[in-house]
């Protein structure tokens, strides 16, 4: 992979990123504040984004969601589970609802 | 979860039964209802008939805490907890519209098909709620992982370690999993 394809690529993913939370947030707010790991403020904000400021925001080099695991420990425990896949999913959505949110300071 | 007197008004009877049967759908018993709509008690027996073909179960609610502290329940208790303070806390909503989205989202996450019961159904997951609004259960942070679970306000939680980060040595070792894990070999074989 060339390093323009890659920057391309992460435009998609921006856009798609921008596209599914928009339609996830209009679909149901409160759902999706949960599913995205996002605050109110800015469910807000990128539901009222027009198509021209979602491809605007998009068309950046850098990802623009990034990883919702922070603690390498804890990503270290849930990779490595080795029991029970359940088990490790069920650890992963306590700890990642657990987690606060992402707030516009 | 207080409910105003509001004035009978059809819009807001239409509402009432939407909630009704949505809850309904989600598994809540005759009482959840009773609590949570001004539909009368006939209405709702009346309701739950239509949707469900069968009479509501009689009986009391289930009423202890232990439950929600068991191995299984309480990793399903905590799931459910969780995103029910998340929305909250970040969703801005409240009550039982808070109650039924964070069901909703519970049964996703744990992938639940509707062959057989979830281990919380929409009737402990609002007993639950009530238990920890009243203080009889309380989140206690995981000193392990750092995840936040059902615990008892009463017992002693310092350094306490979550049921997944200390799994008992029997816990999930029941009748049904193993069948489960012959499945599954035989899938894969």
């Amino acid at each position: 992979m060339s390093e323009n394809d890659m920057l391309n690529d992460i435009k998609d993913a921006n856009l798609n990123y921008l596209m599914l939370a928009q339609q996830m947030i209009r679909a149901d707010k409160a759902t999706a504040i949960f599913r995205l790991g996002i605050n109110k403020d800015i469910a807000d904000l990128i539901e009222g984004l027009s198509n021209l400021q979602l491809l605007k925001l998009s068309s950046s080099n850098m990802m623009l969601a990034r990883f919702r695991f922070e603690d390498s420990a804890i990503l270290n425990m849930l990779t490595s589970y080795t029991k029970d896949r359940a088990l490790a999913h069920a650890h992963a959505a306590i700890l990642m609802s657990g987690q606060d949110s992402e707030v516009i300071v | 979860m207080e409910m105003t007197v509001q004035k009978k008004s059809v819009v807001n009877e239409a509402e009432q039964i939407q909630l009704a049967m949505q809850m309904i759908k989600l598994g809540a018993r005759l009482q959840l209802l009773e609590a949570q709509t001004t539909l009368s008690r006939e209405r709702l027996i009346k309701l739950y008939k239509e949707l469900k073909g069968i009479s509501p179960p009689k009986g009391m609610l289930p009423f202890s805490t232990d439950w929600f502290l068991t191995w299984q329940p309480n990793i399903h208790s905590s799931i459910f907890l969780n995103i029910y303070n998340y929305l909250v806390e970040h969703a801005d909503v409240k009550g039982i519209t808070a109650i039924i989205k964070a069901y909703t989202l519970y049964l996703q996450q744990i992938e639940h098909d509707s062959e057989d019961e979830p281990t919380l159904s929409m009737t402990r997951a609002w007993t639950l709620v009530r238990f920890v609004e009243s203080k009889m259960l309380k989140m206690h942070t995981c000193s392990c992982c750092g995840g936040r679970f059902v615990v008892n306000s009463y017992d002693l939680n310092s350094a306490y370690r979550c049921n997944l980060c200390h799994v008992p040595s029997r816990a999930g070792k029941t009748k049904k999993a193993k069948e489960l894990a012959y499945n599954v070999v035989a899938m894969t074989a």
